[in-house]
């Protein structure tokens, strides 16, 4: 039991197909109407049999080139998508973070701190104690009760960064995050990273910067094509890559 | 034991919390983004009443006595259930910020609009006891009958989870669920004994209040809040075993489909 409980996320032979129909058969009516036509599908496997585990409190690194299936998988071990074989087991709260997490425009940013805060496994009285870190650190302590929808696309991305810095899941899956706000955020964003993400917490993380997974990450998945061509070292992993990227 | 399980539970989890938190802001949003207000909870029953009054008492003189506590405690049930099912076809694409970055259970955002609703319809229904105790001339007033109501409307509430639940995932798959629902409520309307006799609508559609569960609830909150008579209990069953079986369904749609929502909206 104590062996299972190391693991953050335990993956085993899971896969992924999408089926993209051609016509669009998302009415009542059409489905009526085409009952013995059934819309053309098509299958594109995203992610083929494979399987992997993270364990607590460890950084690991996701690459390979555009299509690759990094994001798909990242959606399946964070549990936003259903698989279609095998299992995974997450241990703890998850967030998917690219540019920002999941925020309300019809919310002011201090009901979307709240609300995601709170859908990220705090209790309130701990978004209390952690609301004027997160309108600090997203710059926006004059525009905390105005509804987000009014907000510029930088200014959202920054609260939707600040909320994920300060509250955080148990298990953080970091797409590309490094490309939020201008310069000096960004140096804030990546002081942050290294001084609380990557102690104590688990993270997965997505990037095309091989120097960020490198400095980071022990170990690394290098995927091609849906297929999960390596599962460990990141050295290795990166060599693989940029190997494949000649 | 169990208990102490569950206790351990709300201690350590969030859930509850976040339930709360998502229905108060629900609650806001609906009656507060708008300048009447939560007045505006009360003028829709109200206007309705007016409406009703006019066609049912005045023109075609029904004769049913105290008619406007007989409709405004018909009409607030409806509304309730109104709200709960068609404002919420849409729910998985309009709150999928909660779900699309995270493993939060869905169930949750089911459970928070309804409670707003529930938040709503107690305001109703405390304007209804106000009305019918000090108002109406000629009633019965409330007995201890009326702490019937409580299953009773715990017994919508399912109801209205439930199809909440199945139509909010069939819109997954098809879109015009949302155009389809507005006309099978519109019917549903008036083959509820919402405006009418009892008496006339079960001469009229014999077994429709078995067939359409709202009716059943309608007629049984009027039995314990207006007459002071216990629930028809064969109807209440029957509501109890719709519920079951449409959370049922519901639970199945839900794991199926919903849990695809977020690639297929």
């Amino acid at each position: 039991m104590s062996a299972e409980n190391n693991f953050a996320i335990v993956a085993r032979n899971i896969s992924k197909t999408f089926q993209i129909t051609e016509d669009s058969h998302n009415t009542v009516k059409h489905r009526l109407f085409n009952l013995f036509n059934p819309p053309r599908a098509k299958k594109i496997p995203a992610l083929k049999n494979m399987s992997l585990d993270v364990m607590k409190g460890e950084s690991i690194g996701l690459i390979g080139r555009n299509g690759s299936g990094k994001s798909t998988l990242t959606k399946l071990l964070a549990g936003v998508y259903k698989t279609d074989t095998g299992s995974i087991d997450i241990n703890g709260s998850t967030m998917l973070m690219n540019l920002g997490v999941g925020m309300s425009h019809e919310l002011t940013a201090r009901e979307n701190i709240y609300v995601s805060g709170s859908v990220l496994g705090l209790k309130i009285k701990e978004i209390d104690a952690i609301f004027d870190e997160i309108v600090d650190f997203a710059e926006l302590r004059d525009f905390i009760d105005t509804k987000i929808k009014f907000f510029s696309s930088g200014m959202v991305a920054r609260l939707g960064f600040s909320i994920a810095v300060n509250a955080g899941a148990d298990i953080m899956f970091l797409d590309e995050i490094f490309a939020v706000g201008d310069m000096k955020f960004q140096e804030k964003a990546v002081q942050v990273f290294e001084s609380s993400w990557i102690k104590g917490k688990t993270v997965v993380l997505v990037s095309h910067t091989m120097d960020i997974i490198q400095k980071y990450c022990k170990r690394s998945a290098y995927l091609k094509k849906g297929e999960l061509v390596y599962f460990g070292d990141t050295n290795k992993a990166v060599e693989l890559y940029l190997k494949d990227n000649e | 034991m169990v208990i102490r399980i569950i206790k351990d539970w709300i201690r350590r989890s969030n859930k509850l919390e976040r339930i709360w938190l998502l229905a108060k802001i629900e609650f806001k949003l609906r009656y507060y983004e708008n300048r009447l207000g939560l007045l505006w909870a009360l003028i829709k029953p109200i206007s309705d009443i007016f409406i009703y009054y006019i066609a049912f008492q005045v023109i075609l003189k029904q004769g049913i006595p105290n008619f406007v506590s007989f409709l405004f405690i018909g009409l607030i049930l409806w509304n309730f259930f109104i709200e709960c099912t068609s404002g919420t076809v849409q729910i998985l694409s309009t709150k999928k910020y909660l779900y699309e970055y995270t493993n939060m259970n869905k169930i949750e955002i089911y459970l928070s609009t309804i409670l707003a609703n529930c938040i709503g319809f107690s305001f109703n229904l405390f304007f209804f006891i106000i009305y019918y105790q000090f108002v109406d001339k000629g009633t019965l007033g409330l007995s201890w009958t009326a702490l019937y109501f409580i299953p009773i409307f715990l017994n919508i509430v399912l109801i209205a989870l439930a199809f909440s639940i199945i139509l909010s995932n069939i819109y997954v798959l098809a879109k015009d669920i949302t155009q389809i629902w507005i006309v099978v409520t519109g019917i549903g309307f008036w083959v509820s004994p919402i405006v009418f006799r009892l008496d006339n609508f079960r001469a009229a559609l014999p077994g429709a209040d078995h067939i359409n569960p709202i009716a059943g609830i309608i007629i049984n909150s009027r039995n314990v809040l207006l007459y002071q008579k216990p629930p028809e209990w064969n109807l209440f069953i029957f509501d109890v075993i719709y519920a079951v079986i449409l959370i049922l369904i519901g639970a199945f749609l839900l794991n199926k489909v919903g849990s695809r929502a977020s690639e297929k909206l």
